[in-house]
């Protein structure tokens, strides 16, 4: 209809107007909602000769509350409080548009250039596909009658022949059941010398001496193929065998389950203020979007820590702010035991940190990167964000970046600014992409399931 | 779009059937005289899609439609508003119900519809613009159909024509809406058919010599006779859109020049003012429209219930729901107007009897009548207020319908399901007078001195009666509904406000305005003055709550620059989207575009000041001159002088108070 039409077009403005992806993570509100992405367009509606929203003031009703005091503020609501039946008024400012996050996943790839391919896991899924497998037996409810009756059916065709014609070659002069029946097996007419000895039983002896040879026969009566006899006649019973039955039975196909858990933890302490909060979340907020849009579960488990780590959900995990100092390993900790509910051979695992880099005396190489290494997933991440520079005793990127050199399944970026956040996300999903499952490096995940699912 | 199931469809409609037809005859016996109706039931998917098209079936292909489905759809779901009725302003008129709606909002959905419908065959607003044979839905289906044409014709770009739509869309509103509509003839008659012989020589010569467009436009403008230029129009006219289809040309980016419009250009230019006058009249009659209906439904459906007692509160639900919502919704100040019209028409009678009373006049007629004991007088009496078949029979002739009664007795008629069957216009109108209900008491002793003294001034024949009893039995109790269709032909809603809304009304429902206060960056209360409530709501209401934008002159600079003119009225316009809508316009004129309107100025220094006296700044009112020249936009002061004749002089909307804050 039109109107399919016209709500594509609609999308078509909308997908030309609205903001760049990049732009967006960059400098958009990216506090949407889980299920959908709001990314505002830029151009609304059409420009029309319109009053200054200010200037123009309004009208309210306070019924029963006595007449306000002049210069007593007011929350201007919709004042023109259209129902919604009516027709056209042009109403919001902002027009979003909307994109779950499968799209949003697509439309990062395309402009990041990258090609995630969400992995899926050993079986964990068994799903019963049609019922075309066939076997011999079966509850009553599942049986094919189809295969049944066919064969049956062929069983009937099989055993058919002509009965008329055969009778009359019975009569064939010097020819009894013998011989009838060494010409219908030459014929390939399936008739039994017993059913043969039978009508040849039946017959008179003028009858037996009426034709002459088979040529009199043939030229004399007709001879109808099993099809036209059918057709005339009908089928009275179709032979069932129980050789016959068969009963159908659900295809199990099996398809590894893409299924993703994404840890996303964040430094709370002290020294993380306003401006690397706002730079974490704008990095983890497009990447859980984009795991969530590329595979079929995702589940997400948020984890702040200062010098304790705790779980949080995902309202209160970009708010929060402590003061204490900053152990990370407190959180790796959390995570393995967190991670213990998602075995690796069944989901795919990312762990994504981020701070300021600072952390307690030798923790980043006594315990946070241990850990890293005994938790396997398929990426760990770190994202230092240093918006006011490089901190002396800040080295925990550093530190892991000297350690997990060249090994591809953990990235460390940095994120100092707003225009960095694209960047990192890139760097951080093209590592895991580049990262094979078959070349983990690290050893434990090399686990005969995952060998054996392939 | 929808997998629309058809039996349920069937059963539906079966359902409505007698409900349908049932509102009509009540409908009629109510006074109202409605277009025909056809009614569809559709489903929620089609719903939204004939919203979304706003009641018709089949329009042009634009990217506005999918917006607005999508916002109602949103709306719906996420504000859980429901679209309950779609009707549209045709003869006979379409309905849309939603099949999954249940009986009571089917019913209050019909009843609601009957009396839109009455009211665009009534209100001469929508009369202006003239229904043509076949009708409103056929001609937006030509409409459509036409520029689908245009769109797929092969020689002509499509996204063209979507720009070009854009543009006309985007000053749609600029027409005239209270003259009746007239199509606009081509007065244009450059086509070189119609050439005079020696002008068609010249032509083919300049032909020949394959000479550039500019002089041969030159050469033709001087072998031009007096076919009025677009200089010698008097201005300023109001309807741009006509203007622009006689005098505009398209700006042609290749040489940079202004050309003629394409052919499919006017056409469609006029398309689109055509239904932009077709939807004037809706546009115009929103509240009162609105209130009209929903106050029939209420005296259809409480009043005469046509829903049954279970249904009841189903609907009462509903009703709050469309009353409720938002701040200044039209049902609910519509139903209020016209409630108010009502019981002022019905007062004004009862004060004319009471004045004619031996011994009352203006001056004592307070003191000397008990309001109460007038109300017990006016109340229906019970054989009418419940009707039963053998009461309603000792009733006297004029309330009831003799023949009615007959059938009734026969078996016929159902007295106790519709009671009103058995009772004429007054009955009902006697049944159903406002004064006495309980809402409504107290509006016959609220009667104002100003009032009295102005009906006692005017009132012939006094002293006709003896005593109060007297008069009150000679009161018409029509008086009210008979009022409100004088008011519902010949009104819009500026009108209606503008008589209606009274200090009486203000005060009551206790409606303010409210400014923007720059000093502190947000808004504040500004006035209870109902005077100014009134002008407030006007600004809303008047040329659709957009400013009034004219063309003043069509040869500004002396070099054919178009000249718009925005009509002062207190209220500054948004300049920021006037550039764009002038860039657009730009396409439409082929050269250079200006507008001429009016700046609020407040230098930071006002600001300063008023902030350390707590106060709020006043503004110093500027003539500014928008203009677009194809390439940039610029903005230039004028002086008093020259926008002095657009400034508000007789009514200023800005309702800020001399000492705010």
């Amino acid at each position: 209809m039109g109107l399919k039409d016209d709500l594509e077009r609609f999308r078509d403005v909308g997908e030309q107007r609205r903001q760049d992806l990049a732009e967006f993570i960059t400098y958009g509100d990216l506090s949407a909602n889980d299920q959908t992405v709001q990314i505002p367009i830029k151009i609304v509606d059409l420009p029309e000769f319109e009053y200054d929203q200010r200037d123009r003031g309004g009208v309210g009703a306070a019924p029963g509350d006595g007449d306000p005091e002049e210069g007593t503020p007011v929350a201007p609501d919709d004042q023109d409080g259209e129902e919604a039946g009516d027709p056209g008024e042009e109403g919001a400012e902002h027009e979003y548009y909307e994109m779950d996050p499968e799209e949003f996943a697509e439309e990062l790839d395309e402009e990041l250039g990258l090609d995630l391919e969400p992995k899926g896991k050993a079986i964990v899924e068994e799903t019963e596909g049609p019922y075309t497998d066939l076997t011999r037996s079966g509850p009553d409810s599942t049986l094919d009658f189809e295969t049944m009756f066919t064969e049956g059916l062929k069983r009937k065709l099989a055993t058919e022949f002509d009965e008329t014609f055969l009778e009359a070659v019975l009569k064939i002069d010097g020819w009894g059941p013998q011989e009838a029946f060494e010409w219908a097996r030459e014929e390939r007419i399936p008739v039994s010398l017993a059913w043969l000895e039978d009508a040849h039983a039946g017959l008179s002896d003028a009858e037996r001496t009426r034709y002459d040879s088979i040529a009199d026969v043939e030229a004399s009566v007709e001879r109808t193929p099993t099809s036209e006899r059918i057709r005339r006649e009908g089928i009275d019973q179709i032979p069932f065998r129980r050789e016959d039955e068969r009963y159908r039975h659900p295809e199990t196909t099996t398809t590894p389950e893409k299924n993703v858990v994404v840890v996303n933890i964040r430094d709370v302490s002290g020294s993380m203020r306003q401006t690397k909060r706002e730079l974490v979340e704008r990095t983890f907020t497009p990447l859980d979007w984009y795991l969530q849009g590329k595979y079929d579960n995702a589940e997400f488990v948020y984890i702040a820590h200062d010098a304790e780590a705790w779980e949080v959900d995902r309202e209160s995990f970009f708010g929060i702010r402590s003061g204490g100092g900053t152990r990370i390993s407190a959180a790796y900790e959390l995570a393995k035991e967190a991670l213990e509910e998602y075995p690796f051979s069944e989901w795919n695992r990312y762990v994504f940190a981020a701070g300021d880099s600072e952390n307690s005396g030798n923790d980043t190489e006594q315990r946070v990167i241990p850990l890293m290494e005994e938790i396997d997933a398929n990426l760990h991440a770190y994202v230092e964000t240093q918006p006011d520079g490089p901190t002396a005793n800040a080295t925990h990127a550093e530190e892991l970046e000297a350690h997990f050199a060249g090994e591809d399944d953990v990235a460390v970026a940095y994120v100092n600014a707003a225009e960095d956040v694209t960047d990192a996300i890139e760097y951080i999903l093209s590592t895991d992409a580049e990262t094979d499952p078959s070349e983990n490096t690290t050893a434990s995940t090399r686990r005969l399931s995952d060998r054996l699912g392939r | 779009m929808s997998s629309f199931d058809r039996y349920r469809a069937r059963r539906e409609a079966d359902r409505l059937e007698a409900p349908v037809r049932e509102a009509r005859n009540l409908a009629e016996r109510l006074g109202l005289d409605p277009y025909p109706v056809n009614y569809w039931i559709v489903d929620y998917d089609e719903m939204n899609e004939l919203i979304a098209y706003e009641g018709f079936q089949d329009r042009y292909p634009h990217w506005r439609w999918g917006m607005k489905y999508d916002r109602q759809r949103k709306q719906d779901q996420y504000l859980g508003g429901k679209a309950f009725e779609i009707v549209n302003n045709d003869n006979p008129a379409h309905a849309f119900l939603q099949e999954s709606n249940t009986l009571a909002d089917q019913k209050a959905v019909i009843t609601h519809v009957e009396a839109h419908s009455d009211f665009f065959a009534n209100n001469e607003w929508f009369g202006l613009f003239p229904k043509g044979e076949d009708g409103a839905a056929a001609m937006l289906e030509r409409h459509a159909r036409r520029i689908r044409e245009i769109m797929s014709d092969p020689e002509i770009d499509r996204s063209a024509v979507e720009r070009w739509m854009d543009n006309v869309l985007s000053i749609a509103d600029t027409i005239n809406q209270h003259s009746v509509f007239t199509r606009v003839i081509d007065t244009d008659e450059e086509s070189h058919d119609d050439l005079p012989d020696d002008e068609q020589a010249l032509l083919d010569r300049l032909e020949e010599l394959d000479v550039d467009e500019t002089i041969r436009e030159a050469v033709f403008e001087e072998t031009e006779d007096s076919e009025e230029t677009a200089a010698e129009e008097a201005g300023p006219h109001e309807d741009v859109l006509a203007y622009l289809h006689d005098h505009g040309k398209q700006f042609d980016p290749e040489t940079e020049r202004a050309a003629e419009y394409e052919d499919w250009q006017r056409e469609i230019l006029e398309i689109l003012r055509t239904e932009a006058y077709y939807f004037a009249g809706q546009r115009m009659t929103k509240v009162m429209n609105e209130g009209w209906a929903s106050y029939h439904e209420s005296i259809m459906m409480t009043g005469e219930n046509f829903a049954d007692d279970e249904e009841f509160l189903t609907y009462a639900d509903h009703m709050s729901k469309v009353l409720g919502s938002g701040g200044l919704n039209p049902y609910s100040l519509g139903l209020a107007l016209w409630e108010y019209v009502e019981n002022r028409a019905n007062r004004r009678e009862v004060i004319e009897r009471l004045l004619r009373v031996e011994g009352i006049t203006w001056r004592n007629l307070t003191d000397a009548v008990d309001f109460d004991r007038v109300l017990d007088l006016l109340a229906p009496p019970a054989a009418l207020a419940d009707v039963t078949l053998d009461g309603v029979a000792d009733l006297p002739d004029r309330y009831v319908d003799r023949d009615a009664i007959e059938q009734a007795r026969a078996g016929a008629i159902d007295v106790e399901a519709y009671p009103w069957k058995v009772l004429s216009y007054e009955g009902l109108a006697r049944r159903h007078y406002s004064l006495v209900k309980p809402q409504h008491r107290g509006v016959l002793e609220r009667i104002g001195r100003e009032e009295l003294e102005r009906i006692g001034r005017y009132l012939f024949d006094d002293d006709r009666y003896g005593t109060i009893e007297e008069a009150i039995a000679d009161v018409e109790y029509t008086a009210g509904w008979d009022r409100m269709r004088e008011v519902r032909a010949s009104h819009n809603d500026v009108t209606f406000l503008d008589a209606f809304l009274t200090q009486e009304f203000v005060e009551q429902k206790g409606y303010f305005t409210y400014e923007y206060s720059r000093a502190n960056e947000d808004y504040r209360v500004a006035s209870n003055d109902p005077g100014d409530v009134k002008r407030k709501l006007l600004l809303e209401f008047t040329n659709f709550g957009k400013p009034t934008i004219v063309v003043e002159d069509g040869n500004y600079n002396n070099r054919n620059e178009l000249l718009l003119a925005h009509q002062y009225n207190g209220i500054e316009l948004d300049h920021e989207q006037a550039k764009r809508v002038l860039e657009r316009v730009f396409e439409l004129w082929g050269r250079p575009v200006n507008l001429k309107t009016i700046r609020k100025e407040v230098t930071e220094r006002d600001l300063e000041v008023a902030r350390r006296r707590d106060s709020e700044p006043e503004p110093d009112e500027q003539g500014l001159l928008l203009r677009y020249d194809g390439a940039e936009v610029s903005e230039e002061s004028l002086e008093w002088a020259a926008v002095e004749h657009l400034a508000a002089d007789a009514v200023d909307y800005d309702t800020t108070p001399q000492d705010w804050l």
